[in-house]
């Protein structure tokens, strides 16, 4: 036997796997790790799908890139850094997997497991409902600091992402940070992820690796530019020469903001920055840090903070910014500030920005190989993989979070509860799920109310129906909007990938058919094809509580010590997460501030 | 600030650059740790090519630190990185004097005692780690260890005193936090450790864990402390010699006996030893992510054995 993983799993769970392909969304801080998991452990087909090219600020923990691939698509790049051990076949997307011409719903059915390795929302409730509509096994994960999960999601077994509120966690788009910002917090994050990193940390700045969240090209090659040219700056504030900090000063608060000023498009729609063009540089600085200063006094003390960072340069090398180091701190209250004012925004005092610099979470290397090598573990029990193991029952799965580092417990370095049942009330996996097939030629001449008569046809809806867009959230159709009824489903802009949601409307009634989505896929051939699926008629249930937020609070913080071993395997069935909340959540209820989550 | 600078004066010796090895050199040069040693002294086998990233197709049967080096380096040129290719245990014990921590993988308990009595002699901290297969352990040893953390302070203040075998509360200073208007205690807990001999032969979970938290034990945790009752490493596990080695830390742990699942035996003797990626990447990252703290902010550390069960993703800490 010449393979670990075949000794391990057994040559017929091996062969399975080495013919198995899985698909890995996202080739970030737990992507990249995840990728490498997946190839040694020999999965016969890897798909990565990723639309982010590398940033500088990846480097830190993002271990397959390096400096010579920043502005390179990232999904491409980690699949090239890991080929030297792969004996898989690779595929690279550069691409949203939210995009449904490239990967239209039967492009997902391919894959035996879907792996998220996702920073956002948005793109994980979307996977999440294209594993609802295929019956895939999902492998759900996330990181927030020293926080992470996995959740395996069997679709119809167990709870689904969305059976639990999640709370969104406030991430911005590079060029938010980087050129148009349009809140104080967004210039507070410039100035400590971006600003202060490069100059004194050396680079391993922890500035979000989103998406830069632009398409224009000026812009994306000016992003770039001043990373480069800020690393030059570097060199001074490594080199200590005081004499400099007037050609920082210049370079950031005027060259560079004159050159975002060329690039027009930006600001057709929002109001112009202006240089600080006429500031002495050097004065008095104000000692009060509860009050905000006038512009001149951040200018003076901008002044002053360098320069103490700079003499300590020479010793420390590199400094890393501390809200509670005042050097640190002075330097990333200005520059904020008089940022800020370059682009009419609010100021703040030191005192204000010291505690929401001090809730930017930065991105943890080990946390996400921890969490990336728990996802690929779980999914071999999920495919049912492991050798002389009996299949796993899906609520049998466990998932896991991290507990000692999220200081939930002092002797369980992971909590690891079964899976729940999903929860009724789930908007996404409570209801009904099916593909309609039409012709691109049909959908010219099928109007909506010949649509909404074949489905209250076949799935016995008795009475009024409603139909919602859920792609752009446009009501369609109800008992008293008909306007649409007429029209083609081309007209009303129904297409390839559209899903429409179609509800009962009947009033009074204790059951109701089940809500109902379909996915609308386009083909060349055949007319308007119905899914062969039962909607069954549901008890009307009354509208769902928001969650008691409070309780989960006083017990992740005064749970350090105080949770007895095995609390949560009391009742297997007792929903995890409600006594657990997802790390994200806890994080931002316990700071209670502003909080940001970088990666 | 301080902690950055420790993290980036420590001088690191990791020993063995199998899976684990390999995840924790990722770890530990991504974060900037200021010097790594590696030694190691084992040529590039076709089946490290299912185990680790740093190797490649072309140099199976070069040294493996000779073919990984480059790779390493690569992902940060700022941390000094050293290889040594001769084999670890022909160095004197004063070899090891020169580093701040030393970190041991895939060591037979031979090895480990060895070792364990050479960082205790020069007051050095110790992590040792190990993969079996879908199971994996980390042990520590740092003699004895301030930890220092902030904590909300409760209705109850924290009070000083034992909180556990190993762990005694020393110093609880209360401060107001003006920001955020609530009482913070800085609690400093003094963590000693016991060496991994005595764990061996005398770590019993007997007063520790409750009837419940025994009963609700996994089997990998007996099985991998079985595991080091072959001194000289696994080749010679068979599944009875291992059951009864099992029975036995059964007995010395206060856990029934009746409570040994045949499964996890043959488990256990099937994978004794056995490299994979994704139980490295979660042991590698856990001892990397420890490292870095008691390198650099000191909060409480890892005291003193944890066990993976990859199945379950059971992972406890236990005192032993």
């Amino acid at each position: 036997m010449d393979s670990r993983t075949e000794k391990l799993l057994g040559a017929d769970n091996y062969q399975k796997l080495r013919e198995s392909r899985v698909l890995l969304v996202g080739a970030g801080g737990i992507g990249c790790e995840l990728l490498k998991n997946l190839v040694l452990m020999g999965f016969g087909e890897i798909h990565v799908v990723d639309l982010d090219t590398i940033d500088l600020s990846n480097l830190n923990r993002q271990f397959l890139f390096r400096k010579r691939d920043i502005k390179q698509s990232k999904a491409t790049t980690a699949i090239k850094a890991i080929e030297h051990v792969s004996n898989s076949k690779l595929v690279a997307h550069r691409a949203n997997i939210m995009d449904v011409e490239l990967f239209p719903l039967s492009w997902f059915h391919q894959f035996a497991v879907i792996f998220n390795a996702l920073d956002n929302l948005e793109a994980r409730r979307y996977v999440n409902q294209m594993a609802q509509f295929l019956q895939k096994p999902l492998l759900e994960s996330g990181t927030a600091g020293f926080d992470g999960y996995i959740q395996p999601i069997i679709p119809g077994s167990t709870e689904c992402f969305d059976c639990t509120t999640k709370e969104t966690p406030k991430t911005f788009p590079v060029c938010t940070i980087r050129s148009t910002p349009s809140q104080p917090i967004h210039c507070i994050v410039w100035a400590k992820n971006f600003l202060f990193a490069q100059l004194f940390a050396s680079g391993s700045s922890t500035t979000s690796d989103e998406d830069l969240g632009t398409e224009n090209p000026e812009e994306i090659k000016r992003i770039q530019q001043e990373t480069n040219e800020l690393h030059e700056l570097q060199d001074y504030a490594k080199a200590g020469d005081e004499s400099k900090i007037v050609d920082i000063f210049r370079k950031i608060f005027v060259q560079d903001i004159e050159k975002l000023l060329a690039i027009e498009d930006l600001w057709k729609t929002r109001q112009k920055p202006s240089p600080l063009y006429d500031i002495e540089i050097g004065g008095p600085v104000c000692k009060d840090l509860n009050v905000v200063w006038s512009i001149q006094e951040q200018t003076n003390a901008f002044v002053e903070a360098t320069k103490r960072l700079m003499r300590r340069m020479t010793d420390e090398k590199q400094i890393e910014f501390d809200k509670d180091d005042q050097d640190t701190l002075e330097f990333v209250s200005t520059a904020a500030n008089m940022r800020a004012h370059i682009f009419n925004l609010p100021q703040k005092s030191v005192f204000d920005i010291k505690q929401i610099a001090g809730n930017i979470i930065p991105a943890i290397a080990t946390t996400n190989a921890i969490i990336a090598g728990l996802s690929a573990l779980a999914s071999l029990r999920v495919l049912s993989l492991i050798k002389n193991s009996a299949t796993a029952k899906p609520l049998e799965l466990n998932m896991a979070f991290t507990a000692m580092a999220s200081k939930i417990s002092s002797h369980r370095y992971l909590s690891n509860p079964q899976l729940a049942s999903p929860n009724p009330k789930c908007p996404v996996c409570s209801i009904k799920r099916g593909v309609i097939n039409i012709s691109n030629n049909e959908l010219k001449n099928i109007r909506l109310s010949h649509l909404m008569e074949a489905v209250r046809e076949k799935y016995s809806y008795p009475g009024e129906i409603s139909v919602l867009d859920k792609s752009t959230q446009r009501l369609l159709a109800d008992f008293d909007f008909e306007d649409l009824c007429g029209k083609t489903l081309f007209e009303i802009n129904i297409k390839n990938g559209t899903i429409l949601l179609v509800a009962d409307e009947r009033c009074d009634e204790t059951e109701l058919r089940c809500p109902t989505e379909f996915y609308i896929a386009c083909g060349t051939e055949g007319g308007l094809e119905l899914p062969d699926i039962e909607v069954p008629l549901v008890e009307v249930l009354a509208p769902s509580e928001t969650p008691d937020d409070d309780h989960e609070v006083q017990q992740s913080v005064t749970a350090e010590g105080a949770i007895i071993l095995d609390e949560e395997e009391e009742n297997p069935r007792k929903r995890p997460l409600d006594e657990a909340p997802e790390p994200t959540s806890k994080v931002a209820k316990i700071d209670e501030g502003e909080v940001l989550l970088l990666d | 600030m301080a902690a950055q600078a420790r993290m980036r004066n420590a001088k690191v010796l990791l020993i063995h650059l199998g899976a684990l090895g390999a995840e924790i050199t990722k770890n530990l040069v991504l974060s900037g740790v200021g010097s790594l040693s590696l030694i190691d002294d084992s040529d590039v086998s076709s089946q490290d090519l299912d185990s680790q990233f740093f190797l490649g197709k072309a140099e199976v049967g070069t040294k493996r630190l000779v073919a990984a080096a480059p790779r390493i380096q690569d992902m940060n040129s700022r941390v000094e990185l050293t290889i040594d290719t001769e084999h670890f245990g022909s160095k004197p014990d004063a070899y090891y004097q020169q580093f701040d921590l030393v970190i041991g993988t895939d060591l037979t308990s031979a090895e480990i005692i060895k070792i364990n009595a050479i960082t205790r002699r020069f007051n050095l901290p110790l992590f040792v780690a190990g993969l079996n297969g879908l199971s994996g352990y980390i042990f520590v040893d740092l003699i004895e260890f301030d930890a220092t953390d902030e904590k909300l302070k409760s209705s109850v203040p924290t009070a000083l005193g034992s909180v556990s075998q190993n762990r005694r509360i020393t110093e609880v200073v209360e401060h107001y936090n003006e920001e955020q208007k609530k009482t913070f205690e800085t609690i400093v807990t003094r963590n000693t450790y016991t060496p991994f001999e005595k764990v061996l032969r005398e770590g019993t979970f007997k007063g520790k864990l409750t009837r419940r938290q025994l009963k609700r034990l996994t089997n990998a945790v007996p099985l991998t402390l079985a595991l080091f009752e072959y001194p000289d490493g696994v080749g010679e596990v068979t599944p009875a010699t291992l059951k009864e080695k099992a029975l036995a830390k059964f007995v010395q742990l206060g856990l029934p006996t009746d409570q040994l699942q045949q499964i996890y035996v043959d488990q256990f003797a099937e994978q004794a030893g056995l490299e994979f990626a994704p139980v490295a990447a979660v042991i590698g990252g856990a001892v990397a992510q420890d490292v870095i703290n008691i390198l650099g902010k000191k909060q409480s550390p890892l005291n003193n054995f944890v066990v993976l069960d990859g199945i379950t993703l059971d992972m406890h800490i236990f005192e032993l």
